[in-house]
């Protein structure tokens, strides 16, 4: 036999967990690589419209919010795509989580891989177009007013955080849309919802006092938070929002992967 | 040579149970609908696809899962995948199983074939390193070099299954999974298929073919199992071996 190729036991329940997720690490490498390439098959900008869409909605609130409502915010802009870059994030992630399983039924029935797969290459396509977009918001933070300081050390931290907050959800809405196949139209409601009840295109003061408490209930309004803290005011929130922040990524990480690892293997047979 | 045990695949006791959805609603509305009228709910019946099923394989040899449609193999290839849980028992299979349950798995459209042989090798956990040692050797086998670089959309039927072929046969997997797809293409191409697995075999690759043609089991197994209505009813060997040697 020619070169023995390293062995790779592929199936049998007796595989499972990290090591056989890092075996399928090329494979997940040549999914994202296709996702991104049947995206942009074509199209003559290619790339860059990841790039367009977020900019426009930044260009039209920018517009709405200080021109037409008079807001006396200082440096808007900057304060807006703090908060509205990882809004998107977030909304295009979960957005596109219902369908994963689904779209890629064909497959699962047909092969058996590591299922944990699936989301993980949803989240990291979408995580890649967006980089994009934060790597253009941090050319412009100078521009924009924004400072250099410490705090931005902790930007990687928190943004690692909120994907992992982001993934969980991602992993509660997949295997629950195989069950429900009309949940997509219900997240996308929520989604809208969570959208104005979250302090993005206004300011967290302005919610009157009583309703407050209401929005704080909600995990983007502390990720809002603190994300717009670190790149706009330069400080971090108070203990107890970081506190909630975590707690929140905690809990959906870990329902999210007991949801996943408990259903993901009987789900097969209703796709 | 690896040092695997003798026993590549180990069928011990599989039972698989299916719940049958009358009337199946997948939709939040159709779940509050049903709370109050019997014509929107879902009927549920047990239905047992595979009862306490046993067998083993061993290195090099061939086996053929018979049985009339319905019997349960496709189901019993599913659950030795790994694709399927089975509700009680369990499968032991050891090396690496690439299951040929249906050619182009995973075949995206748009990418060019070269694209597809890297990402359907990565399905079967497959690093993209070790495609490239073999890129050569598959593109050769599947006689497409001019039109590698093409998406695979433009293919025709027949060269789509030589190049999910070729690349199946060359991953040299331990256990080969196949239901009815042993070769593909015209004769000529046929005969280089079987050719293929005869020298994966003398290499010592154990094969599970599914089939209801008692002729082709013949040609390729040296054992079978046949099942009725999830059972094993037979199981046997056959003396005249007429493996494909040539």
């Amino acid at each position: 036999m020619a070169k023995t190729l390293e062995h790779i036991p592929l199936t049998g329940p007796s595989v499972s967990g990290l090591r056989s997720l890092l075996a399928y690490s090329d494979m997940l490498r040549n999914f994202v690589r296709k996702d991104i390439q049947v995206r942009y098959q074509g199209a003559a900008l290619g790339f860059l419209w990841s790039l367009i869409n977020p900019l426009v909605m930044i260009g039209l609130y920018v517009f709405v919010f200080s021109d037409v409502f008079k807001s006396n915010l200082p440096n808007y802009p900057l304060y807006l795509m703090a908060g509205l870059l990882h809004w998107n994030l977030f909304s295009q992630i979960t957005g596109q989580s219902c369908d994963t399983l689904l779209a890629n039924a064909g497959l699962v029935k047909k092969i058996y891989f590591p299922r944990l797969l699936v989301p993980i290459s949803s989240v990291v396509f979408n995580v890649v177009l967006w980089l994009l977009a934060i790597v253009l918001l941090f050319i412009l933070y100078p521009f924009l007013g924004g400072k250099l300081h410490p705090v931005l050390m902790a930007y990687p931290v928190v943004l690692l955080f909120f994907l992992a907050f982001t993934f969980g959800i991602t992993l509660i809405l997949s295997v629950l849309n195989v069950l429900f196949r009309d949940l997509k139209h219900l997240v996308d409601v929520i989604l809208l919802f969570l959208f104005w009840v979250t302090p993005i295109v206004y300011q967290y003061h302005r919610i009157p006092p009583h309703l407050r408490q209401l929005f704080a209930v909600s995990p983007l309004v502390d990720y809002v938070l603190i994300f717009r803290g670190i790149l706009y005011s330069g400080q971090l929130p108070s203990w107890h929002i970081l506190a909630m922040a975590a707690a929140w990524t905690v809990a959906s990480l870990t329902i999210g992967l007991f949801v996943f690892n408990r259903y993901a293997d009987s789900l097969v047979e209703r796709l | 040579m690896r040092s695997l045990p003798d026993e590549v695949v180990q069928v011990e006791h599989v039972s698989k149970e299916f719940i049958l959805h009358h009337n199946r609603v997948d939709s939040l509305k159709g779940k509050v609908v049903g709370l109050f009228k019997d014509r929107w709910r879902t009927h549920h019946e047990h239905f047992q696809a595979l009862s306490d099923v046993s067998f083993t394989v061993r290195r090099g040899e061939a086996i053929g899962l018979m049985g009339r449609n319905g019997s349960g193999k496709s189901t019993l290839l599913q659950v030795i995948a790994g694709i399927l849980k089975p509700t009680s028992g369990r499968v032991i299979t050891r090396g690496r199983v690439a299951p040929l349950i249906e050619l182009g798995v995973g075949f995206h459209p748009e990418l060019t074939g070269e694209e597809n042989v890297y990402l359907n090798a990565s399905l079967y956990g497959f690093r993209n390193k070790d495609v490239r040692g073999r890129f050569d050797d598959i593109v050769e086998f599947s006689e497409l070099a001019h039109f590698i670089d093409t998406p695979v959309k433009n293919y025709s039927s027949g060269m789509y299954m030589r190049l999910a072929f070729a690349i199946a046969v060359h991953l040299e997997p331990d256990v080969l999974l196949a239901d009815e797809i042993l070769a593909v293409g015209d004769a000529a191409f046929q005969e280089k298929c079987h050719d293929r697995i005869a020298s994966l075999r003398r290499n010592g690759m154990s094969i599970v073919l599914v089939s209801h043609n008692e002729q082709q089991v013949r040609d390729f197994c040296n054992s079978f199992v046949r099942l009725d209505g999830g059972r094993v009813v037979e199981t046997g060997t056959f003396r005249t071996k007429t493996a494909h040697t040539r």
